[in-house]
């Protein structure tokens, strides 16, 4: 059965330097987003193993700090707590919410697309109608009324972001799978009798990939400012977790008094959804130019 | 007569849609709230005594079969009934509809205000998108497309309103504070409008009428404004109309951020108190616009342009 085994490259290492010889533009954007994104995942990681000091219990002489004054790097907020111990302990909570919401919301549209890709007729149509339908509506105002029935926490939060925004998940899925399926491989396993699980499985899903992590990249960074965003208004997390919405919503008492409150949660949130969009950005750059230069 | 047989086409799809969606949305909600405890107990709000819980519990018919209750609860659905609400009393759909004219003022103001910045900006980014400057330009657009709505407002109040003492960020009552609400919500829309104008500029500038026009002596000017923007305005036009969903969720979070009366910020109000007739009559308002402004802009369209007439939507 040597036919049917593609050439596979000698080394991983040698196809990764092909895609960075050949990676254009996309490359450099895919590398700043990647290293920031690295970087918030390393502090996240450290933050839930080692919870920092002074995230939760401050001295009251030691509030309204600005930033580098008195070894505070970032400055502290009105209760005397440092606030990049609150930025890091925010961490597990705004991102990993935003996480989880995404791959509920992206693996719902996957599902959703290629169901609708490949089942014709009353199923396609369904799907496609009720993807169109939800999508025009304002998914903050499904999300905000879902947590009045269900309330507030970590995993109603992510379960409702993820169910208020898999249709447009769906319609790129779906997009990407139509044109997929019509390849001549696609077929040249239905001809061979595969079934149609197993050929979705192994062989449509895995020309997605590039167009999955696109979409995730940008669910993300879309589900980070969705969290925020409820955390703000007072429906996210619960009210005393240090979530980046929370600390901003706090903050709205004390523009006056220590503006970094504010600036700080702000910049924290702006950084990882730039660096996410990069991510997303980079790698479609890239694909598309792979695209190009195999056609 | 095709023109006006593609015009029912979209209207109808368009009902049929807002149709499915609020039926959707009154049945999640139904059961939703029988799944998470007792219905008359959230009705009730927090601290009410069981004689209150009681009460309510015989007012809504919570006593009766479950499939009883959600006919009963479908058909007054149907008339817009939706209770009253729990605080004051008033019926629900009344104080939303209360609010209608000052979130619509809000959403006019701040569609006008991206114009206003969008258009100029793109057009000129769209004339050659490849110079220096126009890339530094465009790195702060990106930028600015990762900066959420709510932290533009926030910015917006500590610079005008805290430091510089220019504007007040509370209410409608005067003029001075419509100016920063409205720049917030524009804010949610500015960066996608003028990535949208410039590859639509880019794009038009590059078609055959351009080169006509050119060739019978137009200056750039002209070319620029008279042929290449106008064009690209209709790809802008039509951003504002499946967009619109995404401004009202700017607007509520902006009616919020200013105590702006409209009825993003009742929503969440009543979401805080568990007010669920109103959340329930919010949301079938937010439907009932989102669908209309989309009804409309579909409509304009096949009005407007006849190569979107001959294509099924």
């Amino acid at each position: 059965m040597t036919v049917g085994t593609p050439a596979r490259p000698r080394g991983l290492s040698l196809r990764r330097l092909r895609f960075w010889r050949e990676g254009g533009s996309g490359r450099w954007m895919l590398l700043a987003g990647l290293a920031v994104v690295l970087l918030l995942a390393i502090a996240t990681a450290a933050s839930l193993l080692a919870p920092p000091p002074g995230a939760f219990a401050g001295s009251l002489m030691e509030r309204w700090k600005a930033p580098l004054e008195a070894g505070y790097l970032l400055g502290t907020d009105q209760l005397g707590r440092p606030l990049l111990a609150r930025v890091l302990a925010g961490m597990p909570w705004s991102l990993g919410i935003a996480l989880t919401a995404a791959l509920i919301s992206v693996g719902l549209g996957t599902l959703a697309g290629l169901v609708a890709a490949w089942v014709p007729g009353f199923t396609r149509r369904a799907i496609l109608r009720l993807v169109d339908t939800v999508i025009a509506f304002p998914s903050l105002v499904i999300a905000v009324t879902v947590i009045a029935v269900l309330g507030r926490g970590f995993w109603p939060l992510a379960l409702t972001l993820g169910l208020a925004t898999w249709p447009i998940a769906a319609r790129v899925v779906y997009a990407e799978a139509m044109s997929v399926a019509r390849r001549d491989y696609v077929l040249a396993a239905q001809l061979a009798g595969v079934g149609g699980t197993t050929i979705l499985v192994t062989h449509v899903l895995p020309a997605l990939r590039p167009t999955l992590l696109v979409m995730l990249a940008f669910t993300f960074a879309d589900m980070l400012i969705a969290e925020s965003a409820l955390s703000f208004l007072g429906l996210g997390v619960p009210l005393t977790a240090p979530s980046w919405g929370n600390m901003l919503s706090e903050s709205r008492e004390y523009l006056v008094e220590a503006p970094w409150m504010m600036l700080v949660p702000a910049g924290a949130i702006v950084l990882a959804v730039v660096a996410l969009n990069l991510v997303g950005d980079g790698v479609a750059a890239i694909s598309r130019r792979r695209a190009r230069d195999l056609a | 007569m095709s023109r006006w047989r593609a015009v029912g086409d979209v209207l109808l799809r368009r009902a049929v849609e807002l149709a499915i969606l609020l039926f959707a949305i009154s049945t999640l909600l139904f059961f939703l709230l029988r799944l998470s405890g007792d219905p008359a107990a959230v009705l009730a709000g927090e601290e009410a005594d069981p004689a209150t819980v009681a009460l309510i519990a015989e007012r809504y018919g919570l006593d009766r079969p479950l499939i009883v209750q959600y006919l009963q609860y479908l058909a007054s659905t149907l008339l817009l009934d939706f209770g009253e609400s729990l605080r004051g009393g008033l019926p629900a759909i009344w104080m939303v509809l209360d609010r209608l004219g000052s979130t619509l003022l809000l959403s006019f103001l701040a569609l006008a205000t991206t114009i206003a910045i969008a258009v100029p900006l793109g057009a000129w980014l769209g004339m050659r998108p490849d110079a220096a400057e126009r890339k530094v330009v465009n790195g702060g657009v990106y930028v600015m497309q990762g900066i959420p709505g709510y932290i533009v407002g926030l910015i917006l109040i500590q610079v005008f309103v805290v430091e510089l003492r220019w504007l007040t960020s509370i209410g409608i009552s005067s003029w001075t504070s419509w100016i920063l609400p409205s720049l917030t919500l524009a804010s949610f829309l500015v960066p996608k409008m003028v990535r949208v104008l410039a590859a639509n500029v880019s794009e038009a500038l590059r078609e055959d009428y351009i080169r006509t026009a050119r060739a019978c002596g137009a200056t750039e000017r002209e070319i620029l404004w008279r042929h290449a923007v106008p064009n690209a305005l209709l790809g802008a036009t039509a951003l504002i109309g499946t967009q619109f969903a995404f401004l009202m969720s700017g607007a509520l979070v902006t009616e919020w951020i200013f105590s702006w009366p409209g009825f993003g910020a009742l929503l969440i109000e009543s979401v805080d108190r568990l007010d669920f007739p109103v959340v329930q009559a919010a949301v079938f308002v937010i439907a009932f616009l989102v669908f209309a402004v989309n009804a409309v802009t579909d409509v304009a369209f096949r009005l407007i342009d006849p190569r979107l007439r001959e294509q099924r939507p």
